[in-house]
């Protein structure tokens, strides 16, 4: 694949504006709390929308219509069954916690409700995974524009960086916020064309279900038994463990996605930044994932069209999403389409560097290296912190090019931190019973419950290194079942110990459990501005895409 | 900053570019495409960055 002049022009124009952005935004920061919260005030579409754009970086678009080719349909549920219902708790339910708290980040919340064994937990977990996701998403992209464009490796990534660095470290939170929505209006308008064209040379929706098996059409109906879908998942596994555990500990508890809700205006706008975030959510599988399902139908229809290859045989589901864009996409049109793979990219990396700054500065330097210094101190660390976070997530990316696998065992290790986190905050958030010493026990244990089941269990040739006592038939399933596994062991145990250690007063818990907080009751807002009639309206359209795509 | 006004910019000349393409090169086409749709994603594009460029200019003016 080539690129035109025209091509080069436009990725230009978007690298200028992205920049601008930056640059405009660089005279409203004159505290730390400007450069890493935003000063909490930014209006609530803005909002909305970067809490979707943070998660939609490249390895996720890649990876959704990789899915889409692999899975079909049933890709759709780490969307309607997943990230949907999460948002919408999140916003109703966790929200006014959060926000209520004046917390800065996720692990300062955990600070301020237990004490600050789980608070050093977390956040030094967390600083480390955000760096090395932002690594592998580097890694990716590099390798891609590599294969696709022929572009070197260093210079791409290197390139990337550093505007992602040049804005971020302008604006801080503020600027990453708002290049996070003009980078998703470009995937979705840069994306949209892809998934219309595509589907339409496949015959439309009708022509694909009537050219596949069944199971590549029906995200419902075929979950009664693991060997009659794609994924390999059983029904239990599917709703427990991906719908419930996996989504809402990632959605609700994930600093990346919740800091961009606590940086809205007012404790309203916070609320509905992920309920308004759903709407648009909600249709994104039709732009990321149906191109997916679609090239599966091409590649039947005799029309030159080939899924790609590994080199060492086997379908290349990365490239699925590349091959169709060469394929479907002039000169121009293909301009547009590279430079929204560029924007996902960016939009994730300095999702992760901006969630990275704020949890280094407040949770690690202000807690642990120097206390009670000026504010004007912890700004420069702040933004010194920017420029490390770049520079070791390059390192992270060039580690993935000597070491390929440790990128795969990393992201299972990722894996089981994360999996037990949203039984801490649902205990933490609801049952003011639960205590410090509790909360850490049971997130402790939770963990090493990941890492048991993930050491015992086998799928694709993955984990099972001290014994091999299930097998699991795919790698999904594994990954749901340990995520099941943590969070019930961190549920169990957190409320065990609870029982026998001493419950903290009430007083100190005003504002940070339910129960304790006045939760605001929005009824002088417009009936569009509240909750509950928002939330109303998302499900209804939720259950009618399930129903219809069963 | 109204973010309305850089987006709206960025679409309007986004939308600009593929639009010259579509009419000066009406005849540029990927392997499997048919229809000139650097012409349509033009159009959609304009009209979307000019949308949000109005939106921005009714919010002033309303201050």
């Amino acid at each position: 694949m080539k690129l035109a002049p025209v091509d080069y022009l436009i990725l230009a124009l978007y690298f200028a504006f992205v920049l601008g952005i930056g640059w405009r935004l660089r005279k409203g920061i004159s505290s730390s709390g400007d450069f890493l919260t935003s000063g909490r005030s930014v209006p609530v579409w803005i909002t909305s929308l970067a809490f979707i754009a943070a998660n939609l970086g490249a390895v996720e678009l890649i990876g959704m219509a990789a899915s889409g080719a692999k899975y079909g349909i049933m890709t759709a549920h780490f969307y309607w069954l997943g990230a949907i219902p999460a948002m919408l708790f999140m916003g109703i339910f966790m929200m006014p916690f959060y926000y209520g708290s004046k917390a800065r980040s996720v692990p300062e919340y955990l600070k301020m409700r237990f004490d600050e064994k789980t608070r050093a937990f977390n956040a030094f977990s967390f600083a480390v995974m955000t760096i090395f996701s932002s690594g592998i998403s580097m890694y990716a992209l590099g390798l891609l524009l590599k294969l696709v464009l022929g572009w070197s490796f260093t210079v791409s990534v290197l390139a990337s960086a550093a505007i992602v660095l040049a804005y971020t470290f302008l604006g801080g939170l503020t600027s990453a916020i708002y290049n996070e929505v003009l980078q998703f209006l470009l995937i979705a308008l840069g994306f949209a064309p892809l998934a219309i064209l595509s589907v339409m040379k496949a015959g439309g929706w009708q022509g694909m279900v009537a050219r596949l098996p069944a199971n590549m059409t029906h995200a419902w109906t075929y979950m009664g038994s693991p060997t009659e879908n794609p994924m390999g998942v059983e029904i239990f596994g599917m709703v427990a463990g991906l719908g419930f555990v996996l989504s809402f500990g990632y959605w609700c508890t994930n600093f990346l996605v919740v800091q961009r809700a606590m940086a809205a205006e007012s404790m309203s706008a916070a609320r509905r930044t992920p309920l308004i975030g759903t709407i648009p959510k909600m249709f994104l599988p039709f732009i990321v994932i149906m191109p997916g399902i679609a090239a599966v139908v091409l590649a039947k229809m005799n029309l030159g069209y080939a899924l790609p290859l590994k080199a060492t045989g086997g379908p290349d589901y990365d490239q699925v999403l590349t091959t169709l864009m060469s394929q479907f996409y002039p000169a121009g049109l293909l301009g547009v389409g590279m430079t929204g793979l560029m924007a996902s990219f960016m939009s994730g990396m300095a999702g992760n560097v901006t969630a990275f700054n704020t949890v280094f500065t407040y949770d690690i330097y202000q807690s642990y290296i120097r206390k009670g210094a000026s504010d004007h101190h912890y700004l420069t660390v702040g933004r010194v912190t920017t420029v490390v976070g770049v520079l070791l997530s390059i390192a992270a990316a060039y580690v993935a090019t000597r070491y390929n696998n440790i990128m795969d065992l990393l992201q299972l290790v990722f894996g089981c931190v994360n999996a037990p986190l949203f039984a801490t905050f649902l205990l933490g958030m609801f049952w003011k019973r639960t205590t410090a010493h509790g909360a850490f026990a049971g997130l402790t244990s939770g963990t090493a419950a990941a890492f048991l089941t993930l050491s015992c269990t086998q799928a694709e040739g993955k984990g099972g290194w001290i014994a091999q006592l299930h097998q699991f038939p795919s790698q999904m399933a594994q990954n749901f079942w340990i995520a099941i596994i943590a969070f019930a062991t961190c549920f169990i145990v957190s409320v065990v110990v609870s029982l026998v250690t001493t419950p903290r007063p009430d007083k100190e818990m005003e504002g940070l459990v339910y129960g304790l907080t006045k939760v605001p009751h929005d009824a002088t807002a417009k009936w569009y501005q509240r909750p509950a009639p928002l939330t109303v309206a998302v499900v209804i359209m939720l259950l009618i895409l399930n129903i219809w795509f069963r | 900053m109204d973010l309305r006004v850089p987006s709206g910019w960025f679409f309007s000349l986004l939308g600009l570019i593929l639009l010259g393409m579509g009419i000066f090169q009406p005849d540029t086409r990927a392997a499997l495409t048919t229809e000139n749709v650097n012409l349509y994603a033009g159009a959609c594009m304009l009209v979307f960055g000019l949308f949000l460029l109005l939106l921005a200019w009714r919010a002033r003016s309303n201050e």
